[in-house]
């Protein structure tokens, strides 16, 4: 359980966020969304404990976070961000491997490498393991990105502790094909019980389609937080967006929103 | 490239500088044979008679020349793979970006003050110099350049900013010699081409504790190197201390290129040229790049100090011509491949 | 490579009885093989007849024209001890400036000997001096004594040439620093480098336009006011800065302080060997006149 409480977070004298209490089990995909400056990546981060607020906690199944150390944080907390800009040759196994960093020092053993093997495999870039990652497309790049992610938080034996990934706007640059194909892999990583994720999107048909709970944020303060039902009403979302929905309700997919 | 091969690879660097070195302590203004110079060496040993003066000239002059040259050679080398990974842009080394010039300075206001406060000069007190002087200009570029958000400096402001450095810090090298009494400080030749000529064991010693430590230090942060390649917040991610990572990084590349810098004056290209050939060969994987640009940057400047040797004996070439004449040429073909992100 | 040194090592112990292959010198002590870094002193030696015994020569040395076929060690502040070395000298002759001083620590540390002449080629009377310090040297004493009586015939016939000029001329002399790689301009008066350039101009029926300051003799130009103050009505370059512009006398009019003066006005900028003006030597007797002949031109 992911446990944020009276977050405040401030640059020079603008608050990004304010006083942002929020709870987040684990099981299930949890997406901020928000309309542009709401504080949305910002929360992800301070939640991820990449920035560390001013005021309030962010506590890892009750112990506040901001006592560990880097090291131990990074093997059981990793993030997916936008995709992210190379200016070396690094091949797509290297890439991967980076995720199993923190699980070792020195040289990589033989379960890293059979852990590296596997998450190529399961997202479908083991053809790609000796190109360079400068040579692949937008959609392939971003694959070989949640690999690595996956490899960092891909444990083997029996759980010992609750596992978080955060993902902070990782459909940027990928065409509608991927984008989907991308959601349904995050949703059925996140089925394992004892994964926190917690992702920002920009896409609300996406968050409707794929959320199990939506935390809606605008200036920096939370809006609403509840399943998809609850939170995407036409009045909310024409309230803090700006733009009138008309609602679709299909009996399989849930809701889908059409603007206008 | 796999890791076996990797390994492959470095073992045939080693030879390869091995055998470079043997050619640098064979060939000269003056040629040893190997009966020669075993003969030199034997002489060293107790009871032997005295050393001709062919032999001393071997074991005072050739010799720590020769190895001398190797440890600078990968001291230039590591540092352009530190710079690199730091700056995290393959287009950079000590020398574009103000780290020589800078060590240059701190050396000639070493002699130049020196004279004035009749400091005296103990063995360690010009390669501090030397430090001081690099660690000034290196920051200055390091704070100027950085505009981007993600922290990482653009490539075309890095090149900028280290020009505009080099241009202050050899100008006022110039200034110094203007107003030096020394005469080492107003040799402004020495300073801005570099030479190995005047070599010497003490010298050695120095330049071989801060390459060796140097290097070690850095081989044990090479992992965290690798990780700040995909970004400083992805770094931050995989459990880096970035910016301890950073601050450790910056020190140890500039001390390695500052105190070479002030035993053989301003050495460029080589930090550029180095670990652009190992990328080509076997990847970029910190680990395997530092302990390569080591060999490679030894061996290269080797080459360079035989041709410079050789060329026009028994008079001698800067060595700084020798890397110039073969380093421009490779950064404009590096320029125009395009492959990097400016 | 201590693995190296230990195969090197047997195998010397095992041949030490075959090798006996030298690469050393000559050891007939009487072969004196020098090395002379100074182009005054090559001069002398060539002029003296000794120059058999020369084996290395600076950059700087020019003159004679057949110095050409002595090797050379390089520019005498950018010297290498082990090229120096490689000829194998007996000695090695310099005028106390060469560099860089590890270079020259490292010579003194293999203890080879090192001369320098007591005389100094500052006026004629220590040229002469010194022709006469080196004659004894290389045991050439009775054509020293020619050359110091030519000398002075020629100073003579010089003197009097000189006196069928009426004016004289403001004059200011451009030498370019090789080492420190500028322009500099020489003052008047004695001291440094300077001393000779100034007799010369002296003796030559010219003045010298520029003061001496700092008693250095000769100074940078990084004030157009040194030149422009002086006013000089002839400016004469030595050959290397001269060449160094390619004889252009837009860019030579681009040095700070010259377009304005007198000389550019009139043109009367000239190049000159720095041989020939810069230091005494057995050619200053007819210098004199040459150097009278060319400030003189109109």
């Amino acid at each position: 359980m992911l446990v944020g409480s009276n977050i405040t977070f401030r640059v020079g004298s603008k608050e990004l966020i304010s006083d942002i209490s929020a709870s987040f089990a684990p099981g299930g995909l949890h997406l901020l969304v928000g309309p542009n400056g709401a504080g949305k990546s910002t929360l992800v981060k301070v939640l991820a404990r990449l920035l560390r607020p001013q005021t309030g906690t962010v506590e890892y199944e009750g112990v506040d976070v901001s006592q560990t150390s880097e090291a131990e944080l990074a093997k059981r907390r990793a993030v997916l961000s936008q995709a992210i800009e190379i200016a070396f040759p690094l091949t797509v196994r290297e890439v991967v491997m980076m995720g199993r960093y923190p699980h070792f020092s020195g040289r990589p053993g033989p379960t890293d490498e059979q852990i590296v093997d596997e998450v190529m495999e399961h997202f479908d870039v083991t053809e790609f393991k000796d190109r360079y990652y400068q040579s692949l497309s937008g959609g392939e790049r971003q694959r070989v990105n949640f690999a690595r992610v996956l490899a960092q938080l891909w444990s083997h034996s029996a759980v010992d502790s609750c596992r978080y990934l955060f993902l902070d706007e990782p459909l940027t640059f990928l065409d509608i094909r991927h984008q989907i194909d991308f959601m349904k892999r995050i949703r059925s990583f996140t089925k394992d019980a004892d994964v926190v994720t917690v992702g920002v999107v920009h896409d609300l048909n996406l968050a409707a389609r794929f959320a199990d709970q939506i935390l809606m944020l605008n200036g920096g303060r939370i809006v609403a937080h509840g399943t998809p039902a609850e939170v995407l009403t036409t009045e909310r979302i024409t309230h803090v967006f700006g733009v009138e929905p008309t609602m679709v309700q299909t009996t399989d997919a849930g809701i889908h929103l059409i603007f206008n | 490239m796999t890791a076996p091969r990797r390994q492959l690879l470095l073992i045939a660097l080693v030879a390869v500088t091995l055998l470079v070195l043997v050619a640098s302590i064979r060939y000269g203004a003056i040629d040893f044979s190997i009966a020669e110079i075993s003969r030199a060496l034997a002489s060293l040993l107790p009871g032997r008679p005295e050393p001709t003066l062919d032999q001393r000239i071997f074991l005072e002059l050739r010799f720590p020349r020769a190895i001398l040259c190797l440890l600078v050679g990968a001291s230039l080398g590591v540092g352009g793979t530190l710079m690199q990974a730091l700056f995290r842009n393959p287009i950079v080394e000590p020398g574009l970006v103000g780290t020589s010039s800078g060590a240059a300075f701190g050396s000639a206001l070493f002699f130049v003050l020196g004279g004035v406060f009749h400091i005296g000069a103990s063995l360690w007190s010009l390669p501090i110099a030397a430090c001081a002087g690099g660690i000034i200009s290196t920051y200055l570029v390091f704070l100027l350049a950085r505009s981007r958000e993600d922290g990482r400096a653009s490539i075309v402001m890095l090149l900028l900013t280290g020009l505009a450095v080099n241009a202050l810090f050899m100008s006022a090298i110039g200034f110094l010699s203007y107003i030096a009494r020394d005469p080492q400080a107003r040799s402004i030749t020495f300073w801005s081409l570099g030479t190995l000529s005047g070599a010497n064991w003490k010298s050695v010693e120095i330049v071989a504790l801060t390459t060796i430590l140097g290097s070690i230090v850095a081989l044990r942060y090479a992992k965290q190197l690798n990780a700040l390649m995909i970004g400083e917040e992805e770094a931050t991610y995989l459990g880096v201390n970035v910016n301890r990572l950073k601050w450790i990084i910056l020190s140890v590349n500039v001390v390695i290129v500052a105190v070479a810098t002030a035993f053989t004056g301003v050495i460029s290209f080589v930090g550029l040229v180095v670990p652009h050939i190992l990328r080509m060969l076997g990847g970029a994987d910190n680990r395997f790049l530092i302990v390569g640009s080591a060999l490679t940057g030894a061996t290269l400047l080797t080459l360079a100090d035989l041709i410079a040797r050789l060329s026009v004996r028994p008079a001698e070439l800067p060595i700084g011509i020798v890397t110039s004449a073969v380093g421009v040429p490779v950064f404009i073909f590096l320029l125009r491949r395009r492959q990097y992100v400016f | 490579m201590k693995r190296l040194i230990v195969l090197l090592f047997s195998c010397v112990v095992l041949f030490a009885a075959g090798c006996a292959r030298f690469h050393n010198a000559p050891t007939d002590a009487k072969d004196a093989r020098y090395v002379v870094i100074s182009p005054i002193y090559n001069e002398i030696i060539w002029a003296l007849g000794a120059q058999n015994t020369v084996v290395g020569i600076d950059l700087s040395t020019t003159y004679p024209p057949e110095v050409k076929n002595v090797q050379t060690v390089g520019y005498h502040r950018a010297l290498s001890a082990e090229g120096i070395l490689s000829l194998h000298p007996t000695a090695i002759i310099h005028d106390n400036n060469i560099g860089p001083p590890q270079v020259v620590q490292q010579i003194q540390q293999l203890n080879i000997p090192m001369k320098t002449f007591t005389a100094k080629n500052d006026s004629f009377d220590g040229t002469k001096a010194l022709i006469r310090e080196m004659g004894a040297y290389f045991h050439k004493e009775s054509r020293a004594e020619e050359l110091c009586n030519t000398l002075d015939t020629q100073r003579a016939a010089s003197l009097e040439k000189v006196k069928q000029y009426t004016d004289h001329p403001r004059v200011a002399v451009i030498h370019f620093g090789r080492a420190s790689n500028v322009y500099l301009v020489v003052g008047k008066g004695s001291g440094g480098d300077g001393g000779g350039v100034s007799q010369m101009i002296e003796l030559a029926g010219g003045e010298m336009a520029v003061e001496n300051t700092g008693g250095r003799g000769m100074q940078r130009m990084e004030s157009p006011e040194i030149i422009a103050k002086a006013n000089p009505d002839v400016i004469l370059l030595t050959d290397y800065g001269y060449d160094r512009l390619g004889g252009s006398t837009d860019q030579i009019k681009a040095l700070p302080g010259v377009a304005t003066s007198n000389a550019a006005r009139d043109n009367r900028i000239f190049r000159i060997e720095e041989s020939v003006l810069n230091y005494f030597g057995p050619r200053s007797g007819e210098n004199i006149a040459k150097v009278a002949e060319i400030i003189h031109k109109k």
